[in-house]
C-alpha cells in the first residue's frame, strides 16, 4: 500500500474531530458551531475512508458518502434557521437561545 | 347469574350513552335497569342453598390462558347479602337522582349504572386479577361523578380521593402479580395461602385506605362532602364495603399467618379509628361532616368484627356491613333532602324542622335510632355480635366499643336535635316543604329492609358462613377454601 | 296463657305502628283512644297469664314461648322468646296495669296539645318497651327492651322539642342510660366467653367460675341497673327528666322505667348471689341514694321534683332490700309504690293543669279549699308514701328495713340510713303537701285557677286517679309481713329470698318506722303549717349544697362533658387538620419539588445537550466494545 499508515489518518481525524468538538462546545456563534459540526462530520468521514483503504472494503468509502448528503442537508437547515433568527434580530449567541429551558 | 347482574346495568350504560335520549327516558330507563337488578339478585337469593357452602352460581371463562388468569365469578352466601346491598342501594340513588334531576343526564346515568356494574363485579369476582381490576373500575364513575357534578371544592376533593386511592391499589398490584406469580394461579378459589408478611400489607394498604382505616382516611371528609348526596350514600355505604369485604375474602382468608401476626396492630388503628370518628362526629360542625366521621367510626367496627377471626366476630361484620350500608345511605339521602331545602348543612343554621313536618321527622329520627344502635335493631345486632366476638380477643377491645355506643349515642342525638328541635335555624324558611312521596319512596324501602332486619337479624347473620367457624385454627371449614 | 303473653307484648306495638302510620287520618282523640284501647288490651292479656299461672302448681310456673331466631352467630344464638313465671307476671300486671290507667289519663291532661297523636304512639311504644325488658326470655332481649325504654323515655322527656331544656334532658336521660346499656353489654359478651349462651340460665352456670368473672358480670349488671333506676352515681338524669309532661313523669318515673333496675336485680338474682360483695354494694347504693334524694327533695321548689327525688329515695328502698336478698319485699314495695307514686304525680297534674302550667309551690297554696277531692287523692298517696298504717307503703317499706337487721354490721347501717330516711320522707312529703294545699290561696292560685270540667277530659282525668287512690289504700293489703304473705309465695319460686326477718325485728322495724315517720310529718307541720310557723333552719353551706343537688351535675360535666369536648376539639386541630390537609398537598408540593429538580436539567442551551448526547454515545460505545470483544 502506498501513503501514510492507517494510524495517521487516525490521528488527523481524530484531531479533526477534536477540534469540532470544542468548537461546538466552546463556541458561542451559531454559525461557528454549524462550521465545527462539519468539521467533526468531516473528520469522522476521513476515519471511515482511510480504514476502508486499509482493510481494503469499499463499505467505508460509501458510508461516507451518505454521511456527506446528510451533512449538506443538514448544514441547508442549519443554516436556513440561522438566517431566520437573524432576521428577526435574535441575537447570534448559543448561551442567550434558551427559552426552551425546563 | 352473577355475569347477569354485571352487564345489565352495563349493558343499559352502553345504551344511554350510544342513544339521543332525553332527560326523562334517560332517567327512566336507569331507574328500571336499577330495578331489574334487584329482581334478579331476588332471583338469585331465592335459588341460593344456604346449607350448602362453598361457590354457587359459577361463571368461567379463560383470559390469559399462560398466566392462568380467567374470568372467573361466583357467589358465596355472605357476597350474596353484599351483592344485594349494592343493588338496593344503587336503585335508591339513582331514583334519588332521577327525582332530583342533574345536568348532563345521559352521562350520569350512565357512570352511575357503569359504577353499579363494577361494584357488584368487585363482590363476585373469582379471580385476582378480575378483582383489581374491578376495584379499579369503581373510581373511574367515582372520579367523574365528584368532579363534575360535585360541590365547590370538588376538584381537590376528588383529586385526592382518586390518588390516594390509587397509590393503594398500586400496592395491590405489585402484591396480586407477585403472588399470582408465586403460586401459579390467580384464580382465588384455587390459589393456595401465604405466608408473606409484606403480599399481606400490600394487599391491606389498598383496603384499609378504601375502607378507610385510621390515619389513611385524609380523603374522607372533602369527599363525602363535595359530593352529590347519592354519590356519597354509594361511596360511604358500598364501595367501603368493597374494601372490607376484600379483607374478609383476600387478606384473612389467604394470609392466616400475617393475619395472626399483624391483628394487634391493625384492631388497635381500628379501635382509634372507632373512637376518634366517633369524638369528631360529635364536634362536626355541618350535617355531613357528623355522617361522614360517624362512617369512619362504623367501619373501624366493622374491621373489628373482621379482624377477630372468629364466628362471632364475622357474622356480625358481615350483618354490620349491610345494616351501615343502608343506614349511611340513608342518612346521606336525607341530608342531601335538608341540604335542598335550607341550602346549606350547617348545623348551627338548622332547627326546629320537625315543625309541620312529619315525614322528614319521623324518617330523620327512625334512621338516627337505628343508627346508634339502640337495643332491638339491626345495628345493635351487629354490633353485639362484633363486640362479643372481639371480646375474645381481649376485654380491652370490647371496652372500647362499649365506649364507641356511649358515644354513638352522644353524636346521633346531637344531629337530630340539631336539625329537628329546638328554635327554627336562620336558613328554614317556610318554603322549606315536607318530604314530597318521590323522596318517600326512596328512602321508605332502605328504613323498611333496616326495620326487617331489626325483626329478624339471623337472616344475614345466621346465613352468611355455611360452616362453623373453628376458633383455633380460623379457617378450616370455611367457604372460600374448599373447591367450587 | 302463653297466647294472653304474646297479646299483652304486642298489642300496645301495634297500636303505636296504628297510629304512626294513620297520621293525620286519625283525629288526636282517636289517637288518644287507640292508644289507651291497647294498652288496657294488654292489661287483659296480662290478667289472662295470671289466670294460667294460678292454675298451676307452682313449680310448674316457668314456660318459654319463642317466635323465632333473632340472633345467631356461629354457635351462639338467641330466639325473640317470651318468658311467663311469676316474676313476670307480676311485672306484667304492675306495667300494663298502672300504664294503662295513666295512658287513659293522658286523653284529659293532653287534649289541648296539638302534637297528641305522637305523644300516644311514643306512651304505646314506651309501654311495649317496658313490657319487652320484663318478658324477655332471655338476657339480650331484656337487654333490648332495656335500651327500648331508654329510647322511649328520650323521645318522652323531649316530647316539647322547642324548648332546649326539654332536648337537653331528653339527651341527657338516653346518654346516661346509654353508660349502663354499655356495662351490661361488657357483662354479657363475659357471660356468652365463659357460658355460650345468653339465657336466663346462664348465670347459674356461671357458678364455679373464678370470682373476678362473677364480680364483673354482676358489676356489670349493676351498672345498668343503677343508670335505668337513677340511683347512685348515676341519678343526675331524673330531675331533670321532669321537663316532659306530667303523665309522662308518672308512667315513667313512678311505675315503670325505673323501676327496671329493680326487677333485673331480682331476674339476675343467681348472678348477684355468686358475687356478694356486689349484692352488698347494691344494698349499699340503695342506701346511699336514698338518703341524698330525701335530702335533696327538702329544698325544691317544684313539685314535680319533689315527687322525683321521692321516687329516687324509694327505689333507694327497693335496691336496698334488693341487695339484701329479700326479693319478694322489694317486688312488693315496687307494686305498691307503683301505685301511690303515679297517684302523686297524677294529683300534681291536675293541680299544674287547674294553675294553667304552673309548678313552681311558692305560689301555690290553699289549694285544699280549691280542690277538695284532688286535696284527698294526694292526701292518700302522701300518707301512703310516708308508710302509715293502714294505708300501703306502711306494709312494704318496713318488712324491707326488717330484713336489713339480719344482716351484721353493715345491716345495721342500712337499716339506720333507712330509719333516717323515713324520717326524711315524711318531712319532704308533708312539706309539698303543706305548701301545695294548706294555707291561704295565693294570689295567683286565685287569679289563674279554672276548675275540671265534666267531659271526657276532665273525667279521664279523674277517675284514673280515684282508682289510683283506692289501690294506694288496699294495695298493700295484699301482704301482712308476719302472717299473711301470698307475694312471697307467689315470688318464692323464681327468687328465693336469702333472709327472712324474725317477727320481732319485723315489729321492731314497724314501730321504729312509722314513729319516724310521724314525727318527720310533725316537724313538717311545725315548719309550714302550724299557726304560730317556727322558722326554717336554715345554713348557707347546707343551702348551697343540697340545692346543687350535692354538686353531681358540675362533678359530671367536669369529668366527662368538659374533657370530652375538649378532647374532640384538640383532635381536630392536632391530628385532622394535618391528616387531611398536610399530607395530601405536601404530596404534592413534593412531587412538584422532584419534577423541579429533573427539569434542571432543561437548560435549553444547545450545548449541554449536546455535551450529552455526546458523552452517553461514548460511554455507550465503549460498554458495547468491551462486552462484545472481552479484552479483559
Amino acid at each position: 500500500m502506498l501513503g501514510p499508515d492507517v494510524a495517521w489518518y487516525l490521528a488527523v481525524a481524530g484531531f479533526l474531530f477534536g477540534t469540532g468538538a470544542l468548537g461546538v462546545l466552546l463556541r458561542r456563534n451559531p454559525l461557528i458551531v454549524l462550521l465545527s459540526l462539519e468539521i467533526m462530520l468531516n473528520g469522522g468521514n476521513l476515519a471511515l475512508i482511510g480504514y476502508s483503504r486499509h482493510l481494503g472494503r469499499g463499505g467505508g468509502q460509501i458510508f461516507a458518502l451518505s454521511v456527506m448528503a446528510v451533512a449538506a442537508s443538514e448544514v441547508v437547515v442549519g443554516l436556513g434557521l440561522v438566517v431566520a433568527l437573524n432576521r428577526r434580530r435574535v441575537p447570534l449567541d448559543v448561551d442567550r437561545l434558551n427559552s426552551l429551558r425546563g | 347469574m352473577p355475569t347477569l347482574l354485571i352487564c345489565l346495568p352495563l349493558g343499559a350504560a352502553l345504551v344511554i350513552w350510544a342513544l339521543p335520549l332525553n332527560r326523562v327516558s334517560a332517567g327512566s330507563l336507569a331507574v328500571l335497569a336499577a330495578l331489574a337488578e334487584v329482581g334478579v339478585w331476588i332471583q338469585m337469593l331465592a335459588r341460593f342453598h344456604f346449607s350448602r357452602g362453598g361457590l354457587q352460581f359459577p361463571g368461567h371463562r379463560n383470559w390469559f390462558r399462560d398466566l392462568h388468569v380467567s374470568y372467573h365469578v361466583g357467589v358465596y352466601a355472605f357476597s350474596v347479602w353484599l351483592v344485594g346491598l349494592t343493588v338496593v342501594v344503587m336503585a335508591a340513588c339513582i331514583a334519588y337522582a332521577f327525582w332530583a334531576g342533574r345536568d348532563r343526564t345521559r352521562a350520569y346515568f350512565g357512570l352511575m349504572l357503569f359504577l353499579d356494574a363494577a361494584i357488584v363485579g368487585v363482590f363476585v369476582a373469582q379471580d385476582l386479577l378480575l378483582f383489581y381490576a374491578f376495584f379499579e373500575a369503581m373510581l373511574i364513575p367515582l372520579y367523574v361523578l365528584v368532579g363534575v357534578w360535585g360541590g365547590p371544592g370538588r376538584i381537590a376533593a376528588t383529586l385526592k380521593f382518586v390518588i390516594y386511592t390509587m397509590a393503594g391499589s398500586l400496592l395491590m398490584l405489585a402484591a396480586v402479580i407477585v403472588y399470582g406469580l408465586q403460586k401459579g394461579t390467580f384464580d382465588l378459589t384455587t390459589i393456595g395461602t401465604s405466608g408473606s408478611n409484606w403480599l399481606f400489607l400490600g394487599f391491606a394498604a389498598a383496603f384499609a385506605i378504601k375502607a378507610p382505616l385510621f390515619p389513611l382516611h385524609g380523603w374522607l371528609p372533602d369527599a363525602y362532602r363535595e359530593s352529590p348526596p347519592e354519590v356519597a350514600a354509594v361511596l360511604s355505604g358500598i364501595v367501603s364495603k368493597a374494601a372490607t369485604y376484600g379483607f374478609l375474602r383476600i387478606a384473612i382468608v389467604k394470609f392466616p399467618g400475617p393475619t395472626h401476626v399483624l391483628r394487634t396492630p391493625i384492631l388497635v388503628l381500628a379501635a382509634i379509628g372507632l373512637v376518634y370518628g366517633s369524638l369528631l362526629a360529635f364536634r362536626a360542625p355541618d350535617l355531613r361532616g357528623v355522617v361522614a366521621y360517624s362512617s369512619l367510626a362504623q367501619m373501624g367496627l366493622i374491621t373489628f368484627g373482621v379482624f377477630a377471626v372468629n364466628d362471632l366476630g364475622l357474622n356480625g361484620a358481615v350483618l354490620q356491613m349491610v345494616n351501615h350500608g343502608l343506614i349511611s345511605a340513608t342518612l346521606f339521602l336525607l341530608a342531601g333532602m335538608v341540604e335542598r331545602r335550607t341550602t346549606t348543612g350547617e348545623l348551627t343554621r338548622i332547627g326546629g324542622l320537625a315543625r309541620g313536618r312529619p315525614a322528614l321527622a319521623t324518617m330523620l329520627m327512625t334512621t338516627g335510632i337505628i343508627a346508634l344502635a339502640v337495643p332491638l335493631s339491626s345495628a345493635f345486632a351487629g354490633e353485639f355480635l362484633i363486640l362479643a366476638g372481639v371480646f375474645r380477643r381481649g376485654w380491652g377491645w370490647a371496652a372500647v366499643g362499649a365506649v364507641a355506643i356511649v358515644l354513638a349515642a352522644m353524636y346521633m342525638l346531637r344531629l337530630i336535635s340539631a336539625v329537628l328541635h329546638r328554635e327554627t335555624g336562620p336558613s328554614v324558611t317556610d318554603a322549606a316543604l315536607d318530604l314530597r312521596p318521590a323522596e318517600l319512596g326512596v328512602t321508605v324501602p332502605l328504613v323498611a329492609c333496616l326495620l326487617a332486619l331489626s325483626a329478624w337479624p339471623a337472616a344475614i347473620s345466621g346465613h352468611s358462613f355455611a360452616h362453623h367457624i373453628s376458633t383455633r385454627s380460623g379457617w378450616t371449614s370455611y367457604g372460600p377454601m374448599k373447591s367450587p | 296463657m302463653i297466647p294472653g303473653a304474646w297479646i299483652c307484648l304486642l298489642s300496645p306495638l301495634a297500636g303505636a305502628l296504628a297510629i304512626t302510620l294513620a297520621g293525620t287520618r286519625l283525629s288526636r282523640r282517636g289517637a288518644a283512644y287507640l292508644s289507651t284501647l291497647s294498652c288496657f288490651v294488654a292489661f287483659g292479656g296480662a290478667l289472662a297469664s295470671f289466670a294460667g299461672s294460678l292454675g298451676e302448681k307452682p313449680h310448674e310456673r316457668h314456660h318459654l314461648s319463642t317466635a323465632w331466631t333473632w340472633i345467631q352467630g356461629g354457635s351462639y344464638k338467641s330466639g325473640l322468646e317470651v318468658l311467663v313465671d311469676p316474676l313476670s307476671v307480676m311485672m306484667m300486671l304492675i306495667v300494663s296495669g298502672v300504664g294503662a290507667l295513666i295512658v287513659a289519663y293522658s286523653i284529659g291532661y293532653m287534649d289541648s296539645d296539638d302534637e297528641e297523636r305522637r305523644y300516644f304512639a311514643y306512651m304505646s311504644l314506651f309501654v311495649f318497651s317496658m313490657l319487652l325488658l320484663v318478658q324477655g326470655g332471655n338476657l339480650i332481649l331484656l337487654l333490648a327492651g332495656w335500651g327500648m325504654v331508654g329510647l322511649s323515655s328520650y323521645l318522652l322527656i323531649g316530647f316539647w322539642h322547642e324548648r332546649p331544656s326539654a332536648v337537653a334532658a331528653a339527651k341527657k336521660a338516653f346518654v346516661m342510660n346509654a353508660v349502663g346499656d354499655a356495662t351490661m353489654a361488657l357483662a354479657f359478651f363475659l357471660t356468652i366467653q365463659k357460658t355460650g349462651t345468653l339465657s336466663f340460665g346462664a348465670l347459674n352456670a356461671l357458678h364455679g367460675h373464678s370470682g373476678w368473672v362473677v364480680n364483673l358480670v354482676a358489676l356489670g349488671l349493676l351498672g345498668g341497673a343503677v343508670a335505668k333506676s337513677a340511683q347512685l352515681p348515676l341519678q343526675t338524669w331524673l330531675p331533670d327528666a321532669m321537663e316532659g309532661p306530667t303523665p309522662v313523669s308518672a308512667l315513667i318515673h313512678a311505675a315503670t322505667m325505673v323501676t327496671a333496675g329493680v326487677y333485673l336485680i331480682v331476674r339476675t338474682h343467681a348472678a348477684f348471689e355468686l358475687a356478694p360483695k356486689v349484692q352488698d354494694l347494691a344494698a349499699g347504693l340503695g342506701a346511699a341514694t336514698l338518703l341524698l334524694a330525701g335530702l335533696i327533695a327538702l329544698v325544691q321548689v317544684d313539685i314535680k321534683r319533689v315527687i322525683a327525688y321521692s321516687t329516687m329515695s324509694q327505689i333507694g328502698y327497693m335496691f336496698l332490700g334488693a341487695g339484701l336478698g329479700a326479693y319478694a319485699n322489694s317486688m312488693f314495695h315496687l307494686m305498691t309504690h307503683a301505685f301511690f307514686k303515679a297517684l302523686l304525680f297524677m294529683a300534681a297534674g291536675i293541680v299544674i293543669h287547674a294553675l294553667a302550667g304552673e309548678q313552681d309551690m311558692r305560689r301555690m297554696g290553699g289549694m285544699r279549699a280549691l280542690m277538695p277531692r284532688t286535696y284527698w287523692a294526694f292526701l292518700v298517696g302522701a300518707l301512703a308514701l310516708v308508710g302509715v298504717p293502714p294505708f300501703a307503703g306502711f306494709f312494704s317499706k318496713d318488712s324491707i328495713l326488717a330484713a336489713a337487721m339480719g344482716h351484721g354490721w353493715y345491716g345495721y347501717i342500712l337499716w339506720i340510713a333507712g330509719l333516717v330516711g323515713a324520717f326524711l320522707t315524711g318531712v319532704y312529703t308533708f312539706r309539698m303537701l303543706f305548701m301545695v294545699f294548706w294555707g291561704e290561696p295565693s294570689a295567683f292560685a286565685r287569679e289563674h285557677f279554672h276548675t275540671l270540667k265534666r267531659d271526657v277530659p276532665g273525667l279521664a282525668l279523674e277517675i284514673p286517679v280515684v282508682v289510683l287512690a283506692v289501690l294506694s289504700v288496699i294495695g298493700g293489703w295484699l301482704q301482712f309481713a308476719p302472717t299473711w304473705h301470698p307475694v312471697a309465695t307467689w315470688l318464692d319460686t323464681v327468687a328465693a329470698p336469702l333472709v327472712s326477718p324474725t317477727n320481732w325485728q319485723e315489729a321492731v322495724s314497724s314501730v321504729l318506722a312509722v314513729v319516724l315517720g310521724l314525727a318527720g310529718i310533725g316537724l313538717a307541720w311545725l315548719l309550714y303549717a302550724a299557726p304560730r310557723r317556727r322558722p326554717i333552719p336554715r345554713t348557707a353551706f347546707w343551702q348551697r349544697t343540697l340545692e346543687h343537688k350535692f354538686y353531681f351535675d358540675e362533678l359530671y360535666d367536669t369529668l366527662f362533658y368538659v374533657p370530652s369536648s375538649f378532647v374532640a376539639r384538640a383532635l381536630g386541630f392536632v391530628v385532622e387538620r394535618p391528616l387531611i390537609l398536610g399530607g395530601s398537598t405536601e404530596l404534592g408540593t413534593e412531587t412538584r419539588e422532584v419534577g423541579g429538580l429533573f427539569a434542571r436539567l432543561q437548560t435549553g442551551l444547545l450545548r449541554t445537550y449536546a455535551l450529552a448526547i455526546a458523552s452517553s454515545l461514548a460511554v455507550l460505545a465503549i460498554v458495547f466494545v468491551a462486552v462484545k470483544c472481552r479484552p479483559f
